[in-house]
């Protein structure tokens, strides 16, 4: 074993020797710089090794040949080994990054580097209180150097700046040193600590002033701008450094120091993190300069990270694994954004598109991005489940709320920047140059995520039973995504029918999970199977499906909470990829994104109410909640409407299945919303339903799900464009079954399920084939649209059938569906809800009626003369699914009888009955057998009767017509389907005025301006930041000490 | 005695830090930064006073009776290191406003804010 | 005015801070635990008759290194500061003639002023000095001669081998520490001799001649750096 002191012997040996070099051996100095960070890593990591393999005891290095706190001593413990290994580590990529700068600036600068790196080592493993001033002092000199690296005025402005700031910080801590040596006649930490100085009301001040200065090396808010500064001006690979290393150091320090002043500090450090982690991201939100906006994310997550050590008490032993998921996700997502912008060099955010010349880096891009979110499988995801699962155990509702929030605000503006990445036009962009030593280190960082989420898996409690074979699919799939689409598209068919087979035993005996892993996976092979139709590579479209599949079945094998999150959010992950694979989808993937962050945090809470209710961390503990019960069934309930998009929640849907892909629709559409139908059911059958919370919030559920139909369907109603048509409806299918799940009656989920299993069939026909329609006509717009019918037979019939279902019309299952429906309403005796979708029901034939029109009858336009079919690829699988509908609708008791008899346990009355094909209600009877029959053979009748008839029947020429008229400025407002219905939009069209649109938006300007006016405390004067800093603080003085 | 000498150093602290908070001037805001520093150091140095003793060198004083005829060595040897540091600091701020000079040809502490929000 | 009257509250809340400070102080009538200790041992233990030295150089050695690291870092940062673009800003300074009187003076002033650096350092362990004090007067010898003629070229290839050697003597004395006795920068590694002597006090004399030089050329360096820089013309 390599001794520790060596790192500083090394480091420092090789700066000072540097100097020796003559200009002859100018060129080996970076060389020797290399080696000397490579040494110290090695060093630090096989310590670092030595302490996760052995039980060894922490090695303390004596200097000087004395025992302290006669002479300075330092310690490597593992957390010390863990801190030197990530800073060496992130200091030798960057010294690979830097490598260019570095020898452009000459051997001094590596000089600087290297002592840079050694500080930060020193100042985690000292044990002596002005040893640690020393180096921090060291530190911070050098980067106030190599913040000049970048040679530019505003270099200069800022690392004064940082000067002036942290000149006075060290003067604080210097004082505060010095009379914590005058209280307790030692400079030794631990001696200092064993002092208790925070217990007298003399000494106290001394804690005071150590504390303030250490938290101001954080960059507390608002006492920061000068650290934005240096992330905003500096080179975007010291930028790395400071977030990475001296950040994670100085994370360290005052974990170190953490016990000096006693137990109340604690609090004003949490809810300095807290302001700071909040205030931070925040701000963030109106920036647009890349760096600067990783400062405020930087500074945000440190906040974070203090607020965690705030809270030690209250997280005890969890908050190693906490602070770890959180510190190290900050760590490699921070540096490899860093580098990142060092490599783009865009002045603003939108001028990241120019990652998409190089899709790995993108592929980097969104790793760190979810990464820094909290996504799975990355660290900061277990981090902040245990996070907030120990907050909610021990009652800590304020801060489960800061966090959360601040984590949301933080989503705002990394995924308006994911976005921005993703679809923003790249051709204009200036070209970069990817040089190997610049991406190897952003490569390292995005692997170690990875990997460290993989490895802390099992350390959470219920951890162990995720099951990353999925994912790993999902891996293999990214490899391979050079591929043509139908290899790939092969490949991911058979995975998920592999799957079928692999799950079905898991599941079976399970019907409620079978169904919904029918839908899943039966579905997914039947979109996927439209994708045929595609031609070349679709680079990152199967990945990200495979993901979205895994997380959706994932959600099915959970049987813990844990699971369950996990496989949502991965879920979320995939689908917002696909999402915003559509042209015009930017806009419309980020609602899609901020909802589902909001929602999966209200899940979160939710589930973290659960555990700590028993400490349970099974699925199961949703069914013995007793802390907050009703704020927990609430929470989650709105979670999981995130996802079935029901009124208030539902704005993101229409833009992002609208515009989606031909068979990315169906798949967000017919399938993914189920996901959250799921969660509902789940929740419902696990609660006390006996309890007025829950009692009342069904109530209320009910009624959103009324209105939702109403409106989705009154909004479908007027659409022009067929997708967002067929987006309106889903929100309106979905209004449909929460309401009817809300009734909490066997008859009401039964007619759930006949509408989860009726509209996942119908509308991924509809979407596949108005899809499929689309894209060929090249027009979302069904006034440009008609006379169909004899281009496209096939699709004609598979849209039919799909609105006869819709409709409710015997003998499909969409009556079966309307029959049990209205059954369940007047049984519940939910009169006035039942009204409105009674009424809505009729709307529907609005719009059913306008698609099939205005596509499929009236005139053919000229342009669409030689329009041929759809692709097979897409009629096949409307084909099976069209199978599908008939047999559910002829022998109905097949699948009904068996979900009526699972039912049954959880609802006291039993109020269906079978008897063969014919299921009785005390309302009446229906024999879906039997009506299909009767209804068939009269369908046959008219038809024969009708081919009888036709030899008489004329032939009309469709243009056998004149029209005498001028022709109009705007052509297409002739068209019969044009605003069809503007005499209902005049009468009704108030009760659909965007009011919820209004509302997200007015919030969200709301938290913009704010934003945008909290932020000119940085109005860029040295001075003020200077007197930020002491105002800092003189009121953490008043409020600490001073009483107030 | 000591405490003239300490209050005279959180003076000179608080006259330094009054420099740097309110002079526009760069080169005066670091005559600030060395006034507060002395400031620090001359509080460092009174915290090591013992009274009516000797300064730590044995010469005259015995090593046997050292320990009840000096004043304390602690605060005086970090003193010195605090000396070192603040003239490293002081020498970098001066560069720095040297180059800040040539970029806007001015001193003055408000025509630098091209850095915001 | 906000500004001036904020600036004024915020100093008096300080004043408060140091209120509570200067409350806290009560004089000292006895010496620290720590300090106890040194004066007990430190005669016996480091040799060294200046205890501030024995605790600078040996106790807490590692502090001294980082204290020498700082002027390294410091001196470094300058001269590649200083060194880029100078290309871009040259002031347009005339250098101003020195008077006779400062120019003889300083040729007979000069040596003298080394020597007492010099004897500054080497008497660290046993007079109120040391190795940054000596070195600071050595450079300030350097200055002088800078001042006498501003055209007087700091040759930095001297100054930079002068040093790195004394910056990795100092490294590797610490390092035979670890080898060869107690630990990092331990000081028996030469024997303590007789308190008082010059040569006592193990190896912090000769840490402490390195120290000299090193800060010599360091606080030279920063010194001839600046004027060179202002030296140059269009």
């Amino acid at each position: 074993m390599v001794g520790p002191i060596y790192i500083i012997a090394v480091a420092l040996g090789i700066a000072f020797f540097m100097g020796l070099f003559g200009k002859s051996l100018k060129n080996l100095s970076e060389w020797a710089m290399l080696a000397g960070l490579g040494f110290m890593t090695y060093v630090s990591g096989q310590w670092l090794l030595e302490f996760m393999s052995n039980n060894r005891a922490v090695e303390t290095i004596f200097t000087a040949g004395f025992k302290p706190p006669y002479s300075i001593n330092l310690q490597m413990g593992s957390i010390e080994a863990f801190f030197t290994f990530i800073i060496n580590v992130v200091g030798f990529l960057g010294a690979m990054y830097l490598f260019k700068d570095l020898k452009k600036t000459g051997p001094n600068a590596m000089m600087v580097y290297l002592v840079f790196i050694m500080s930060l080592n020193v100042v985690v493993m000292t044990r002596d209180m002005f040893n640690l001033f020393v180096f921090l002092e060291v530190g911070s000199i050098a980067t106030a150097g190599l913040i000049l690296l970048t040679k530019s005025g505003e270099a200069l402005q800022a690392g004064m700046k940082y000067l002036i700031a942290t000149g006075i910080i060290s003067g604080v801590l210097l004082i505060g040193i010095i009379f914590a040596y005058y209280f307790s006649g030692s400079l030794n930490i631990d001696d200092l600590l064993a002092a208790n100085m925070g217990a007298s009301k003399t000494t106290v001040i001394a804690v005071f002033l150590i504390y303030v200065s250490i938290i101001l090396e954080l960059k507390p808010f608002p006492a920061n701008g000068w650290g934005i500064d240096v992330y905003t001006a500096a080179n975007p690979g010291i930028g790395a450094l400071v977030s990475a290393a001296t950040a994670s150091a100085g994370f360290y320090v005052l974990y170190k120091l953490l016990p000096l002043g006693g137990a109340e500090w604690l609090n004003y450090i949490a809810v300095i993190g807290g302001i700071t982690f909040v205030g931070s991201n925040l701000m963030g939100t109106k920036q647009d300069r890349p760096n600067r906006l990783l400062g405020y994310s930087s500074i945000g997550q440190i906040g974070l990270l203090m607020m965690i050590l705030g809270l030690s008490d209250i997280l005890g032993e969890k908050m190693m694994i906490i602070a770890f998921g959180i510190l190290i996700s900050h760590y490699a997502a921070k540096a490899g954004l860093f580098w990142l912008s060092g490599l783009i060099q865009a002045k603003d955010i939108k001028g990241w598109a120019a990652l998409r010349k190089s899709p790995f880096l993108l592929f980097l891009f969104g790793t760190f991005v979810f990464a820094l979110i909290g996504f799975p499988p990355f660290p900061s995801f277990f981090g902040k489940w245990e996070l907030i699962t120990t907050l909610a155990a021990n009652g800590q509702w304020a801060w489960m709320v800061t966090i959360l929030a601040g984590s949301f605000i933080e989503g705002i503006y990394l995924f308006r920047w994911l976005g921005y990445a993703i679809k923003l036009d790249h051709e204009d962009l200036p070209d970069f140059k990817i040089e190997w030593n610049k991406i190897f280190p952003i490569w390292i960082m995005a692997i170690v995520l990875y990997a460290v989420g993989v490895y802390v898996t099992p350390m959470v409690e219920g951890g162990m039973f995720i099951n990353y074979l999925p994912l790993m699919f999902v891996l293999f799939l990214f490899a391979i995504d050079f591929l043509p689409v139908y290899i790939k598209n092969t490949i991911s068919i058979g995975g998920i029918i592999w799957y079928m087979f692999h799950i079905y035993p898991v599941l079976e005996g399970d019907l409620l999970r079978l169904i919904f892993a029918g839908i899943f996976l039966v579905g997914g092979v039947l979109t996927l199977m439209a994708g045929y139709s595609k031609k070349g590579t679709r680079k990152g479209f199967y990945p990200m499906a495979m993901m979205m599949f895994a997380g959706l079945i994932g959600i099915i094998e959970a049987s813990t909470l844990i699971e369950f999150f996990f496989s949502w959010e991965l879920m979320t992950a995939g689908s917002y990829f696909l999402i915003i694979r559509g042209k015009r989808s930017m806009p419309h993937g980020y609602s899609y994104m901020l909802f589902s962050i909001g929602g999966a945090y209200a899940i979160l809470f939710g589930f973290a109410l659960a555990f700590a209710s028993n400490f349970d961390t099974s699925l199961a503990a949703l069914g013995s909640i007793n802390l907050l019960p009703t704020l927990a069934y609430t929470l989650l309930a709105v979670g999981f409407m995130t996802k079935t998009a029901s009124l208030g929640l539902h704005i993101w849907l229409p833009g992002a299945h609208g515009e989606a892909e031909s068979d990315v629709s169906p798949m967000v559409s017919a399938i993914l919303l189920k996901a959250g139908v799921f969660g509902l059911m789940i929740l419902f059958l696990y609660m006390d339903r006996t309890s007025v919370g829950a009692t009342n919030l069904l109530y209320v559920l009910g009624w959103v799900g009324a209105l939702t139909t109403l409106m989705g369907n009154m909004s479908a109603a007027f659409q022009e464009d067929a997708k967002r048509l067929l987006a309106y409806s889903s929100v309106a299918q979905l209004g449909y079954i929460l309401f009817a799940i809300s009734i909490m009656s066997q008859l009401g989920w039964l007619a759930g399920f006949t509408y989860t299993i009726n509209h996942f069939m119908f509308k991924a026909i509809l979407f596949l084939v108005v899809g499929g329609i689309v894209a060929k006509l090249g027009t979302h717009y069904m006034y440009e649209m008609g006379g169909m019918i004899k281009k496209m037979p096939f699709s004609f019939i598979a849209v039919l059938v799909s609105i006869i279902v819709i409709g409710g019309i015997p003998p499909l299952s969409g009556f079966a569906g309307k029959w049990l429906f209205y059954n369940a309403v007047i049984e519940k005796g939910w009169y006035f809800q039942g009204a409105i979708i009674f009424f809505a029901g009729i709307i529907a034939f609005l719009y059913l009626f306008k698609l099939i029109h205005s596509i499929f009858l009236g005139q053919l336009k000229d342009n669409h003369r030689n329009i041929k079919e759809i692709s097979a690829w897409i009629l096949v699988p409307s084909y099976i699914l069209i199978i599908g509908i008939m047999i559910f609708s002829a022998f109905p008791q097949y699948i009904l009888q068996p979900i009526g008899d699972m039912l049954a346990p959880y609802f006291s009355t039993e109020t269906l009955v079978w008897e063969g094909t014919k299921a009785t209600t005390s309302l009446g009877y229906w024999d879906g057998t039997t009506i299909m029959i009767v209804v068939a053979t009269a369908f046959l009748l008219l038809l024969a009767w009708l081919l009888a008839l036709s030899s008489k029947t004329k032939k009309i020429e469709q243009f056998n017509i004149v029209f005498a008229a001028e022709r109009p400025f705007r052509p297409e407002t002739t068209h019969v389907s044009y605003n069809i219905y503007a005499g209902y939009k005049k009468a009704l069209g108030f009760l659909i005025t965007p009011l919820v649109t209004a509302f997200w938006e007015s919030m969200s300007n709301l938290v913009l301006e704010f934003a945008n006016w909290l932020r000119r405390i940085y109005g860029g004067s040295m001075q003020n930041y200077a007197i930020h800093v002491v105002l800092f603080i003189v009121v953490f003085y008043l409020i600490a000490l001073g009483g107030l | 005695m000591e405490y003239i000498i300490i209050s005279t150093g959180f003076a000179l602290m608080l006259l330094g830090l009054w420099g740097i908070l309110s002079q526009k001037n760069l080169i005066k805001i670091i005559l600030g930064f060395t006034i507060f520093n002395t400031g620090i150091n001359i509080v460092m140095v009174s915290i090591g006073y013992v009274r009516g003793k000797a300064a730590p060198i044995l010469d005259v004083i015995k090593p046997s009776e050292a320990a009840s005829k000096i004043v304390d060595p602690i605060p005086q040897a970090l003193v010195l290191t605090a000396i070192v540091i603040g003239l490293g600091v002081t020498a970098l701020m001066l560069v720095y406003v040297l180059k800040l000079h040539r970029e806007k040809n001015s001193l003055d502490i408000n025509s630098f804010k091209d850095l915001k929000w | 005015m906000i500004k001036k009257i904020l600036i004024i509250g915020v100093l008096a809340v300080v004043g408060l801070i140091f209120f509570d400070l200067f409350n806290a102080y009560q004089g000292n009538e006895s010496l620290s635990k720590t300090a106890n200790y040194y004066a007990e041992n430190g005669a016996s233990q480091v040799g060294a008759a200046n205890l501030v030295t024995a605790i600078v150089v040996t106790y807490r050695g590692l502090d001294t290194l980082g204290e020498v690291t700082i002027l390294f870092l410091t001196a470094a940062i300058i001269s590649f500061i200083l060194k880029f673009r100078e290309e871009d800003f040259m002031p347009n300074r005339s250098v101003r003639v020195t008077s006779e009187l400062l120019d003889s003076a300083a040729q007979v002033i000069v040596p003298v002023i080394f020597m007492v650096g010099v004897y500054i350092f080497m008497n660290g362990h046993l007079t109120p000095g040391g190795g940054f004090q000596g070195g600071a007067v050595i450079a300030s010898g350097v200055l002088l001669m800078i001042m006498a003629n501003p055209n007087f070229g700091v040759s930095h290839k001297v100054i930079a081998v002068v040093e790195s050697i004394s910056g990795i003597a100092f490294v590797l004395i610490g390092v035979l520490g670890i080898v060869l006795a107690g630990g990092f920068l331990d000081n028996t590694l030469l024997p303590l001799g007789k308190l008082g002597d010059l040569f006592s006090a193990g190896v912090i004399p000769v840490i402490y001649t390195f120290v000299g030089l090193k800060v010599g050329a360091e606080l030279s360096n920063i010194i001839g750096t600046i004027s060179h820089v202002q030296n140059e013309k269009n």
